[in-house]
């Protein structure tokens, strides 16, 4: 199991306040946004705030973001492609 | 003119809150709207077979959103600033829309700032002009822990409401002396 895709869905339902779900019901590939957990707009923002929170990542223009929030992994990798960045 | 007639009537605290099943976005809501929205549940009306453009909503609050103000402002300086699903919840007509998206409505709304009195007079002149055979009227004041600390007021969590209806059945005739919907929820839902 990836432990940073985890630690995501952990801190996703913790920073959204999902209720009713549990990490293990959110599926890595699934879409964050419309279908999927049904995110929206105002969310996407709470998410940049839980990366520069939580990751110390600051995205300044949501573009550049949005490939980023397609679903777990794709944050996942994310996270790690600007961790390893200088 | 047809009598206004209340047929529905509800008190909720926040101890209420788990009666009702409203998903997994609920936690969201700050604590005002997710009263309201209890509020509106425990009426037990079903609005799906109402004219969605009929029915009004109409709110009366105290402190309206001044807790989740004091929370947004505490949390101002967190890294990336505070949470934006907070800061919409800076708006004290919130509540309305949580109620209208809920049920799908999209009839007139009103809110008022300053207490619960005169909210059932708006209410009924709402329905008066025709603009809507029905209204939501709720009552919902919160003033959190935290803000209490801060603003030096009495903590609260409370909401009530009525469903005010034309021409129909229900439990109560309004009359003109029925300006204040606290003591008139306390007495028909006892």
């Amino acid at each position: 199991m990836d432990a940073l895709a985890n630690e995501l869905k952990i801190r996703i339902i913790e920073t959204l306040k999902l209720q009713d779900i549990t990490p293990a019901q959110i599926d890595d590939e699934a879409p964050l946004f419309g279908a999927g957990l049904g995110l929206d707009s105002i969310d996407a923002l709470e998410l940049v705030v839980m990366l520069e929170k939580y990751y110390g990542i600051v995205i300044k223009d949501i573009e550049e973001g949005r490939p980023a929030f397609a679903s777990i992994s794709s944050l996942a990798a994310f996270i790690r492609a600007r961790k390893s960045s200088p | 003119m047809a009598n206004l007639v209340i047929t529905a009537a509800s008190i909720v605290t926040p101890d209420d809150l788990n009666r009702f099943q409203f998903g997994m976005r609920f936690g969201r809501l700050d604590s005002v709207c997710q009263l309201g929205l209890a509020a509106v549940e425990a009426l037990g009306i079903d609005f799906a077979s109402q004219p969605r453009d009929q029915v009004g909503i109409c709110v009366a609050t105290d402190n309206g959103s001044l807790s989740t103000d004091v929370e947004y402002w505490r949390r101002r300086n967190e890294p990336g600033g505070a949470s934006p699903s907070l800061f919409v919840y800076t708006l004290p007509s919130m509540v309305i829309g949580e109620i209208a998206i809920r049920h799908g409505l999209t009839g007139p709304t009103l809110c008022l700032m300053g207490g619960s009195d005169g909210l059932l007079t708006e209410a009924a002149d709402m329905l008066r002009r025709d603009e809507a055979t029905a209204c939501i009227c709720v009552y919902c004041d919160v003033v959190s822990a935290l803000a209490a600390e801060t603003i030096h007021l009495p903590a609260t969590a409370r909401a009530c409401a009525v469903y005010l209806q034309r021409g129909v059945q229900g439990l109560h005739v309004l009359a003109a002396n029925d300006r204040d919907i606290i003591p008139l929820c306390a007495k028909l839902c006892t």
